[in-house]
């Protein structure tokens, strides 16, 4: 293929990193090698064989490639690959491990909104999205995803520190019988048992 | 126990502890895989997506599906690593109890194999015996996540 003899070493921890299904592959420079590297990215549909470039990350410099679009069909697993060039030379091509986005992913906390009587609080969660190519494009909430989602609420009485959790399934929560003019913390995490993921908690 | 799932298939229920079973699969998950050089051929999902299977089919090919992997699979995967071994026969212990469970309802119910179940199965094979015996379990094997994705 016109490919140069490698002896550049290799780039280094090639992986996926995602967050709602954004799926963004990332790499280290190689070893001992300053400035001046350039990448070439290339990724394959699990099963399928063939390698598909990407052309937005041909000749890069930086150490990472947005594959989102790619690896969007979350009932497909991936791989994909990097290749460093300097000075014409090459290394070899370094692969991901089996990328599975519906396992791999990672989850935003849900969005926490709060409304109260002098007695109670009332809280709506809201579960991220996952990723879309545009703005435009219609919006999936990680809930059609993960069916089996649950939310995991704190509520902390800033005075006593005495704090409950509740584990729901459905996104609103009335908490009652709380003492008027007091300041409480509501903070929640989405769960979701299996495949098991876990969100952190929102601030 | 916490992380058990009931399956409905029509008439049939199946309980399978898919917690301990995904839990079980993430800690082999990069070793099993890493075994499997081989990208450009699924076991399981190609050319024919289990997602494409119609539910009134799901009873049938999911009793075919675990009975592949208890007889097929899991004893043809035996490595030199004690932690991953002792994992794959916990997860085979919970496919050969749901197998038996959906199995006895499968005959009492008559759970219906559609052409198109049988279609895909008999891919499943021809992909499986494409491959020498133990390269083919341990690629299903790396599949495992692909059918706990689609049964869930």
């Amino acid at each position: 293929s016109g490919e140069l003899y490698c002896s550049l070493p290799n780039p280094r921890n090639v992986r996926f990193e995602s967050i709602n299904m954004k799926n963004v592959l990332h790499w280290s420079a190689p070893e001992g090698t300053g400035d001046g590297v350039l990448y070439k990215v290339k990724y394959a549909v699990y099963g399928v064989g063939k390698w598909i470039r990407k052309p937005e990350c041909r000749n890069i410099n930086r150490t990472w490639c947005d594959l989102s679009s790619e690896t969007s069909d979350y009932e497909e697993q991936y791989y994909a690959s990097v290749k460093a060039f300097l000075n014409g030379t090459c290394s070899d091509w370094m692969e991901t491990a089996r990328f599975n986005p519906l396992t791999d992913t990672k989850i935003d906390p849900p969005m926490v909104s709060v409304s109260s009587t002098d007695r109670s609080i009332s809280i709506m969660l809201t579960a991220p999205e996952k990723w879309k190519r545009s703005p435009e494009e219609e919006s999936i909430s990680l809930l059609q995803v993960y069916p089996g989602l649950q939310y995991n609420v704190s509520v902390l009485n800033k005075k006593t520190k005495k704090r409950w959790f509740f584990s729901i399934s459905n996104n609103t929560l009335v908490v009652p019988w709380l003492q008027p003019g007091t300041a409480y913390c509501v903070s929640a995490q989405i769960h979701v048992p299996t495949p098991l993921l876990d969100s952190d908690f929102s601030k | 126990t916490a992380g058990n799932k009931i399956f409905h298939f029509g008439p049939c229920r199946v309980s399978m502890s898919m917690a301990e079973i995904r839990a079980g699969f993430s800690a082999i998950k990069a070793n099993i895989q890493s075994r499997d050089p081989i990208r450009s051929l699924s076991i399981l999902s190609h050319p024919h997506s289990l997602h494409k299977v119609k539910s009134s089919d799901r009873c049938c090919i999911t009793h075919q599906l675990l009975s592949f992997y208890v007889d097929k699979v899991f004893r043809h995967c035996r490595t030199e690593d004690s932690f991953v071994n002792r994992k794959i026969s916990s997860i085979a212990n919970s496919f050969l109890s749901a197998s038996r469970e959906l199995g006895q309802c499968r005959e009492q119910n008559n759970c219906v194999c559609g052409e198109e179940s049988t279609e895909k199965f008999k891919q499943i094979l021809a992909n499986y015996e494409g491959l020498d015996v133990t390269s083919a379990a341990m690629k299903s094997l790396g599949e495992l996540d692909i059918l706990l994705d689609w049964m869930e």
